[in-house]
This record gives C-alpha cells, structure tokens and sequence, in this order.
C-alpha cells in the first residue's frame, strides 16, 4: 500500500459504553422483582437488566449509577440510557438523568494487507508491545488521544479508548 | 560488660575528644531496616535466579526491580500470591531485558502460578515502573526449549536409533522455524508449540528410516518435554508448506509425495527454501491476480456482497488447489476462516437516531412485570 494512495477503510464502531446517574437510591431487590429481562448479582450489589432497543445492557449499581453498554453509536447509548432510566421512574423511583457521559467506544477495522507483528513491533517501541504468549495482537498505546489499539497479523486492527 | 565512671559518659559532640557523635538510628541500623515481606521477595527472587542458573547481574537487577516495585503505591495492598508473583515478574523482565531466553510458561511453572494471573502482574508491573521488555528471541528460545530434550544421550528411556546429534537438530529445527516464521505460522502464536512441532520434523528427517513410525506424541514421550495442545495444529500447518514446497521441487514431481514422505526429503526443501516458496506461492502484489481470500477483508460491506463474493471465490479457490497452482501466502486464519456471525450493518433509521427521542409508555412497559406476574414470582419464590 503506498503512502499517497487513498483507500477508503470502514471503520465500524461495535461497543459504547456510557454511564450516567440517577442522583437516588435504588432498592436494587424491588428492581429484580417488578423488572423484566433482570439478572440480580446479589454477591457483587448490582443488577444487569437488557434492554431489546436498542440492544444494549445496563448495569445498576444501588448508589444510583448506571453504566450502559452495546450501543453502537454514542445516539444510541444516550437513548438507551434514557430508556432505562424511564423504566426505573416507571418502577416508582425518583430518578434525574444526569451526568451521562461516554466513557469508552469500541471500533473495527480492517487493513487491506497483512502486518508482521515482530518486526512492526520492533520499530514502534516504546509506543507497542508485543507478547505472543499472553495475546496473539500488538498492543499500541496512543498516550495523546488515550486511545489503544490491538492490531493482529490478519490486518484486523481493534480501537478502544 | 564494663563498669564505667560517671564522669566518664559524655551527652554532646563538644565532649567528645576522640571519637564522633553516633546517632541512634545509625548505631541500631534502623534505616537499613527492611520489612519482612520485603525480605521474603528478595530471597524469594534470590532463590529463582539460583534454580534458573541465571548470572549474578541478573539477580541484582531483579531485586533493584522488585524493591522498586514494592515501594510502588499499586503494589503495596497486593495479596501474599501476587507479592510473589511480582517476584516471579522481576525475574523474568531482567531474563529478557538481557536477551536470556525464559518463557512464561517456565516461571509460572516455578511458581505454581496461573498464567493469567501472572499475566496481569506482569503487564502492571511493566506499566507503573515504565520498564522496555525486549521481544523474546525465537532463535536462542529453539536453542534453549531444545536444550530440554532428553534426546542427545542413549539412556533406558531413548533407544539408540532415537538418539540425535545435538548440533544438528538445533541447525535444522532452526531452519524449520525460519520457514515457519516466513510463512505466517508463527505470527501472533506461541512459540513453544511451534518450535515442538518444527523439532519432531527435523529429528524425524534427519533419520527417517527409523523413526517415521514415532508420532509427536510419542516423541514428546521420549524427548521428555510435554506436548503443547496447539503443536498438532501446527505440525499439520508446517506439513502443507512443505508439501506445496515439496511440488515445485523437479526431482519430486514424479514421486508420489505425501505427509508422511514428505519428511524424508525435509533437507532438500530447506536447502531450496527461498526459490520453493517463491514458487509455490504468490507474493503479496500477484495475490490479488491469485485468487480473493475467502475472508473478511472488509467488516463495513454489505452482507449480501461478501457473501457472493465468497461463493464466486470458492469454486476458484479449489480449482486452484486442484491444479497445484500457487495460493497466496497468507495467515493460516485468513486460508480458512472460521464462521463469524456478521453484525447488521446500520439501517436508515438508527442512522437518524440523535439520542433526545420521545419516550412512548407502551416501549417502557415491555421492561416492566404485571402486578400478576409479581405474584407468580414472588408465589414461586
């Protein structure tokens, strides 16, 4: 692939992960018992309930923060968290939608050509590490943008951050 | 003891005549003073540089980096099992900051440790004391893991005719995997299962007569080492190189080659190994005239698009294999892909989502259970 060439590469985002608060305390049992589609981890305090649309899964904490993920767009995520957090008005609590924020987004995206890890990696220190042995992609860490990249010989290459 | 005067004892340094003022924590060695699970780690880590045999610079090097780590704020409320394993860590980092070839499999092993486990103190570690761990080279881990082998001396456990000559098995093992590494095995994989199928190639080459008969099974019996899950895989990976190799070769053509005598000709096509390859497979700028690589080259296209794109390239492909024509050298994954379910790509309308859409009730109440059902569940609690 030269450098002038201009290919046009999908980048496909498959995972958003969002939180936000429900500034009220949440009886997280009354949630497991009045709530459809509800998986209540009773050893670790939190709930996990699905929503069908958009396909997302929230987890609700008894403090009143809830996190969201499986959108695929941050729109997405906002109503999906908006979803929810009716639900939970709807079940009898006092809840405020606020500060949701997205935290982390999970993109794809495939080179048209295949990479050799070792010698990629030797080029690219300190920036990417290397460890066959633990996990079959190059980790390269992005320190600017708070961004890391898993990128496998395949040409595949994973963005999260 | 003495019996001293009292006019004797002096308080301040203008007393003293000749000798220095000492101060209490000097005297008593309280500044040099470690914690007892410091102690422990440095003989601990002590302890692993004796059993690896490891030179003495090393084991400096991993205490300096052992007490680094446990004066780190994230390594001071580690569990007992972590400290230790952080040891386990020091060690390691040093053997390969030095070139020293040591897997990880070998100090989990030493220390009864989990993988996993050993895996996340392993990348904390490197991460918070901001340590380079240099690539572990493939060349002295073959020389290292075949050090291991119990093949090199006649015993009660390997006959004669399984006995081979040191020297040549790590030159032709070494050989193997070069080949292996050119032709994407080795690539994102584990290099032990690797270098144990590249080592039964090359010992069963380099006397075939005798030991064809022995399966990798039986030579890791006999070698003394245990047989990595994947090494089958990539024996069998290794084996079809060798054969698309073994088809280009002149004075092969006419023999019917296949996996088993492939192996007798082993030194040959590792003596003709750059022009074999050359042959037998495309290059990466002919690959695309080759054929398209049944895979997902691109996540974002349609479905439907792919999809016929994969069956047009099927029949191609076969036919290709048919007439022993060069396939194109790539990854093992991408030659044959594993069946992934496609994610939907977005459809107009979630393309319109902007996240601030009204609510309807009837949506929120499928989330909701009936008063009846409340019932029912709690009757059936």
């Amino acid at each position: 692939m030269d450098a002038d060439s201009d290919v046009a590469l999908d980048i496909l985002i498959t995972n958003v992960v969002c939180v936000f608060r429900t500034r009220c305390h949440l009886n997280l049992r009354k949630i497991a018992l009045e709530g459809a589609n509800v998986i209540y981890k009773r050893d670790v305090g939190k709930v996990l309930m699905k929503l069908r649309k958009p396909r997302i899964t929230a987890t609700i904490w008894s403090s009143g923060k809830v996190i969201c993920t499986g959108a695929t767009s941050e729109e997405e995520a906002k109503f999906g968290a908006r979803r929810l957090a009716r639900s939970l008005q709807k079940l009898g609590f006092q809840v405020i939608f606020t500060d949701f924020k997205v935290v982390n987004v999970l993109a794809v995206c495939n080179m048209p050509f295949e990479i050799r890890l070792p010698e990629f990696t030797k080029k690219n220190r300190p920036h990417a590490s290397y460890e066959p042995e633990l996990h079959p992609a190059v980790c390269y860490r992005m320190k600017t943008l708070r961004a890391t990249l898993q990128i496998f010989s395949t040409g595949s290459i994973t963005v999260t951050g | 003891g003495c019996v001293l005067a009292e006019g004797l004892l002096t308080t301040t340094y203008t007393d003293e005549e000749h000798l220095r003022e000492v101060s209490y924590s000097q005297s008593t060695g309280q500044k040099e003073q470690l914690s007892r699970s410091l102690q422990r780690g440095i003989r601990r880590v002590q302890d692993l540089c004796k059993v690896l045999q490891l030179p003495a610079v090393f084991e400096e090097t991993a205490v300096s980096y052992f007490q680094r780590a446990l004066q780190h704020p994230s390594f001071h409320l580690v569990s007992l099992e972590k400290k230790e394993l952080l040891g386990g860590c020091c060690v390691f980092v040093t053997c390969r900051q030095h070139n020293w070839p040591l897997t990880m499999g070998t100090i989990c092993s030493l220390l009864y440790a989990k993988q996993e486990l050993f895996a996340s103190v392993f990348l904390s570690l490197q991460k918070e004391l901001e340590l380079c761990v240099p690539a572990l080279s493939l060349a002295d881990l073959v020389k290292t893991h075949l050090n291991s082998f119990q093949l090199f001396q006649h015993s009660a456990d390997v006959p004669a005719r399984f006995v081979e000559d040191r020297e040549k098995m790590v030159a032709r093992t070494m050989q193997m995997v070069e080949l292996a590494s050119e032709t994407w095995l080795v690539t994102g994989r584990h290099p032990i299962p690797i270098v144990t199928a590249a080592a039964y190639l090359s010992w069963q080459s380099l006397q075939p007569a005798a030991r064809l008969t022995c399966t990798l099974a039986q030579f890791c019996k006999v070698a003394g080492v245990d047989l990595p899950p994947p090494a089958r895989l990539r024996l069998k990976e290794l084996l079809e190189i060798l054969l698309r190799m073994a088809s280009q070769l002149a004075w092969l053509r006419v023999l019917h080659v296949d996996k088993k005598t492939v192996v007798k000709h082993i030194g040959d096509l590792l003596q003709h190994r750059i022009f074999l390859l050359k042959n037998a497979f495309c290059l990466e700028e002919e690959a695309q005239q080759c054929a398209t690589v049944p895979g997902e080259r691109s996540q974002g296209s349609s479905p439907v698009a792919g999809g016929a794109a994969q069956e047009e390239s099927r029949p191609s492909e076969e036919k290709r294999r048919r007439e022993g024509s060069p396939r194109p050298l790539l990854p093992p994954c991408l030659i044959n892909p594993r069946k992934r379910l496609r994610t939907a790509a977005l459809s107009a309308s979630d393309c319109a989502i902007t996240g601030d859409e009204p609510i309807s009730d009837s949506e929120i109440e499928q989330y909701l259970r009936g008063p009846e059902e409340i019932r029912a569940f709690r009757k059936a609690k």
